[in-house]
């Protein structure tokens, strides 16, 4: 991935399949979401040093100019001869929003590969289930409660193969003069999104769906977030509001248990 | 040949080996000795959280709704005894004893199931 952004602007480079793959993954998920996924985001993940120690409030302007780098449709792949190039020198692209899903679902496989019938993996909050549990009920996920500690939780939902991924501003934050940015940034401001969201899960087959997904979700907002995932088939979702208000997709609705030892939630089944 | 430090691996992992099979054997008889927690839930949301291990004297518990259902509870057990729903099915299911049967109904959108304490989830997404 080095090479192919340390090659922005100047030619292709071979990359493995695995890369290609992820790349192509992350390509569909902007096309789908119109943008608000979009994983050309790099040039400013590195300036607002999210991941860092360190991490600052870039100026208007050198977020203004760094968001003429984000476009996914600069990322071009040529299939035929494993290779890919940025259209833009300074273009960046930041697989943080769905490498480690790939990364779960790769470690299925090697489950699967080996005859493991009931699996459950945690990358980091990124659950994904392998069959039932070892006495054939299903897994029972908490979804976290985005603001109480690590191990609370608002609501449960019950999978079988299915991958459990959240995003949420509760997982990487810093403060700047009395105002909380957290680190899911959106393409189309540069700026933390701000759509009214605090949390989401995905429900979904695959992990690196779920994990694209999330994101894609808290960056669309509630509303524009839902109309995207019951466009999609065989994939679910839980909105969590920062009025703390909880919405589920329709195919979660049977199961999702809401269960709230905070009381400050309202799950909310009509709209 | 064995040298030192073989033996100190070999020491190390026989140590590991006691370790886990102690954690087993704990993590299950902790299983065994928590009450049976019976949980039902209308509409998606908990009503009510029953200890039936504890419970000494049968209770009827009345649930509203479109349909209405009549929850008993035993020492140690609990059913839908009686359901307006069309289907009854949830009637039908009988007697729940053991951790994690649970019995449904539909119409009514009501649910019980037992459930050990610590048992609620898995794990937790974040």
């Amino acid at each position: 991935m080095n090479l192919l952004n340390d090659a922005a602007g100047k030619e292709y480079v071979s990359l493995g399949e695995d890369t290609l793959y992820v790349l192509d993954k992350a390509k569909q998920y902007s096309e789908i979401s119109k943008g608000a996924f979009d994983v050309t985001i790099g040039p400013l993940v590195k300036s607002w040093g999210v991941f860092t120690d360190n991490p600052k409030v870039p100026s208007k302007t050198e977020i203004d100019d760094l968001l003429n780098l984000v476009n996914y449709k600069d990322i071009n792949i040529d299939f035929e001869n494993s290779k890919a190039m940025l259209a833009k020198q300074g273009q960046i692209v930041d697989l943080g929003g769905i490498a480690k899903g790939f990364a779960a679902d790769e470690a299925v496989e090697i489950y699967k590969k080996h005859g493991v019938k009931s699996a459950m993996i945690s990358l980091g909050g990124n659950i994904l289930t392998l069959g039932a549990k070892p006495d054939g009920r299903p897994w029972n996920v908490g979804i976290r409660n985005p603001r109480g500690k690590d191990s609370s939780y608002i609501g449960i939902v019950s999978v079988k193969d299915k991958a459990v991924v959240s995003s949420g501003d509760y997982e990487r934050f810093f403060k700047k003069d009395g105002v909380r940015y957290h680190h899911i940034l959106d393409p189309k401001t540069g700026y933390p999104a701000n759509t009214g969201l605090i949390g989401t899960t995905i429900i979904s087959d695959y992990s690196i769906d779920a994990d694209a997904l999330s994101t894609t979700v808290f960056v669309l907002g509630l509303e524009e977030g839902m109309k995207l995932i019951e466009s999609l088939e065989g994939v679910e979702a839980v909105f969590i509001t920062e009025d703390k208000e909880i919405y589920v997709t329709d195919g979660l609705k049977d199961t999702f248990v809401f269960r709230d030892e905070s009381k400050e939630f309202e799950y909310v089944e009509k709209r | 040949m064995l040298k030192k430090d073989d033996l100190i691996i070999f020491g190390f992992v026989i140590i590991l080996i006691a370790a886990s099979f102690i954690g087993v054997s704990l993590y299950k008889s902790s299983g065994a000795n928590t009450n049976k927690i019976a949980v039902i839930i209308k509409d998606n949301e908990e009503i009510k959280r029953i200890d039936i291990d504890a419970v000494s004297e049968p209770m009827e518990i009345a649930v509203s709704g479109d349909y209405s259902n009549i929850i008993l509870v035993e020492k140690g057990r609990i059913r839908f005894k009686d359901a307006g729903c069309p289907d009854r099915v949830c009637v039908n299911t009988g007697w729940l004893t053991e951790k994690g049967d649970m019995a449904v109904c539909l119409p009514n959108r009501t649910m019980i199931k037992i459930e050990g304490q610590s048992d609620n989830v898995d794990i937790v997404t974040y």
